[in-house]
């Protein structure tokens, strides 16, 4: 069963002076096991399509459905697990075990029940044992970020929300989320992020929605956006892209340094010759 | 212009976060500092703009030791800093009185801090923004607003401690043009990020390892040392990939590695030439 949403619209401050529509006609299917990429300039609309998966906002027009629930539903909720940008902002209780264990208890779970959770879910992210008395507040950017994404994944959830989960990190705790993600998605998870990350992210996306003015302007998959020119490009896509404008015959589903390497070799050996020969 | 003198630095609970770091900032300079989370970076900006004290050793900027009580306002007029979070910064319910609070604070008189405030609020955009409450500002504008508040106080050096992290690429470019100009206006530009791409065209780069200043010097060379990759850090792709290509015989200047633009315009002189 997937997260649907048919023809949703969302303004905010509805009714004032100050509305401003956010999303029109969004019609959307995100299946369990994806990893999708919700990309867009600023305003697009992005964090708030994330805030109707799981019924924090409720869509003007339209219908958002979670494997057939309402998203505002307690069942619903269970299902869909949420990180945003500012893990520090999410992040409420003493020690790092409270705070994982929150959801579960809150749900109801048996203390054996969450304390297994618990443990589950610091080993899905490698947070260390010895950490689970820490103040989370004492913790580092990407320590505090591994708090959140666990406190998330110790309710189970079918599809697990970002939003720019790695803005701010350093390059290892960057890579050391991206790893995890990666590792919580092969598990059966759906993992749904926002971000600005490409060159970070891009090789993990299978599809990718791009919102463009509160509107979809493409879903599907990664080499189809590739192909069909859409921005925002992580910059080895940019520069084939670039390449592909001048008339030179390249591959534009290419994003990584080793395939770009082996298209412009490809490339002299098509064009370069006469160059050599000149010489 | 500023020198650190075998500085060392711990946190209150023991962990060392400068080691005897010796460092000279010359007038004018763009100067990047790259490190892991933790490797003194943050430590080292608070120690440049006098706002921390060296345990050991001494910081001159200008001549003025950083544990002389009576400079601490004169160094306060000379370097500005301006930190990752904008919100965290804001004093004044308005953008303009929020400008005028560093002015104000270091006794300008009123006609001086009319004319400082106008001048930060035209170096970076934010005229329209003057009677805003400045937690209404988007996230680049209150970045904006922030270096705006420092500019108002027409320091000579300027830190940034990773100011564009937390903003979308536009705003974090946006950002990035305002600093630029401010260097080529003559300000010095102490510059800390993990992008590494922000710093194609900085003067000088510094890699912060464990309290310590791990490799030093132009991005060219810095960018082109193996032991960056070792040290955890990601080169920007087209770098990486210019080097590869290298091993392979095919040069791309490092000018054109600034942008996939200027990269694909590289590839087709060298392979459409006749």
């Amino acid at each position: 069963m997937p997260i649907i949403l048919e023809n949703v619209s969302f303004s905010y401050s509805k009714k004032t002076p100050l509305e401003t529509s956010a999303l029109r006609e969004i019609n959307l299917r995100i299946e369990k096991g994806e990893f999708v990429g919700i990309l867009g300039e600023k305003g697009a609309g992005k964090s708030t399509l994330t805030k109707l998966f799981n019924g924090i906002f409720k869509p003007e027009t339209g219908i958002v459905r979670v494997d057939g629930l309402d998203p505002s539903s307690r069942e619903a909720k269970r299902k869909i697990g949420m990180v945003f940008q500012q893990a520090a902002d999410q992040l409420f209780c003493k020690t790092v075990y409270e705070e994982i264990a929150f959801g579960p208890l809150n749900f109801g779970y048996s203390k054996k029940e969450t304390e297994q959770r618990v443990y589950e879910a610091i080993e899905a992210v490698s947070l260390d044992q010895t950490e689970l008395s820490r103040d989370p507040f004492s913790l580092s950017g990407g320590e505090m970020q591994r708090v959140a994404l666990a406190s998330a994944l110790a309710l189970r959830p079918d599809y697990l929300v970002l939003d720019e989960p790695i803005t701010g990190l350093d390059p290892i705790g960057k890579n050391d989320i991206l790893k995890t993600l990666n590792r919580i998605k092969e598990k059966g998870t759906a993992v749904i992020t926002v971000t600005h990350n490409l060159k970070g992210f891009f090789p993990l996306l299978e599809k990718i929605v791009l919102l463009r003015e509160g509107r979809i302007a493409f879903q599907g998959s990664r080499e189809s956006y590739l192909k069909k020119g859409f921005e925002p490009l992580p910059p080895i896509a940019s520069m084939m892209k670039e390449l592909g404008v001048r008339g030179l015959p390249v591959n534009l589903t290419v994003f990584t340094v080793e395939d770009a390497l082996e298209e412009i070799m490809k490339l002299k050996s098509i064009l370069g010759t006469d160059n050599n020969e000149n010489k | 212009m500023i020198r650190l003198e075998k500085v060392s630095y711990s946190y209150p609970d023991g962990t060392p976060a400068l080691e005897n770091l010796n460092l000279v900032i010359k007038k004018g300079e763009f100067i990047g500092i790259i490190g892991k989370n933790g490797s003194g970076k943050s430590t080292l900006a608070l120690q440049l703009s006098g706002l921390l004290k060296p345990q050991a050793g001494r910081v001159m900027i200008r001549g003025m030791d950083t544990r002389d009580p009576s400079k601490l306002p004169e160094i306060r007029k000379f370097v500005g800093i301006v930190f990752q979070n904008p919100e965290t910064q804001f004093v004044g319910r308005t953008v303009e009185e929020d400008l005028a609070f560093g002015p104000e604070n270091l006794c300008f008189s009123p006609m001086e801090i009319r004319k400082c405030v106008d001048m930060a609020l035209a170096e970076t955009g934010l005229e329209k923004y003057r009677h805003r409450s400045p937690k209404t500002l988007s996230g680049g504008q209150g970045q904006c607003s922030a270096l705006a508040g420092v500019l108002a106080m027409r320091p000579e050096c300027l830190i940034f401690d990773e100011v564009t992290s937390m903003l979308d690429p536009e705003s974090g470019i946006s950002v990035m043009e305002i600093i630029k100009k401010l260097h080529r206006k003559g300000k010095t530009i102490v510059y800390i990020t993990h992008n590494l791409e922000e710093l194609h065209d900085a003067d000088r780069i510094i890699v912060m390892e464990k309290g310590k200043v791990m490799l030093e010097g132009e991005p060219k060379s810095i960018f082109s040392d193996i032991s960056l990759k070792t040290l955890g850090f990601d080169l920007p792709s087209l770098i990486e990939l210019a080097e590869t290509l290298k091993t392979h015989g095919v040069i791309i200047p490092w000018e054109k590695t600034a942008s996939p633009q200027s990269f694909a315009e590289e590839i087709c002189q060298l392979f459409l030439k006749t």
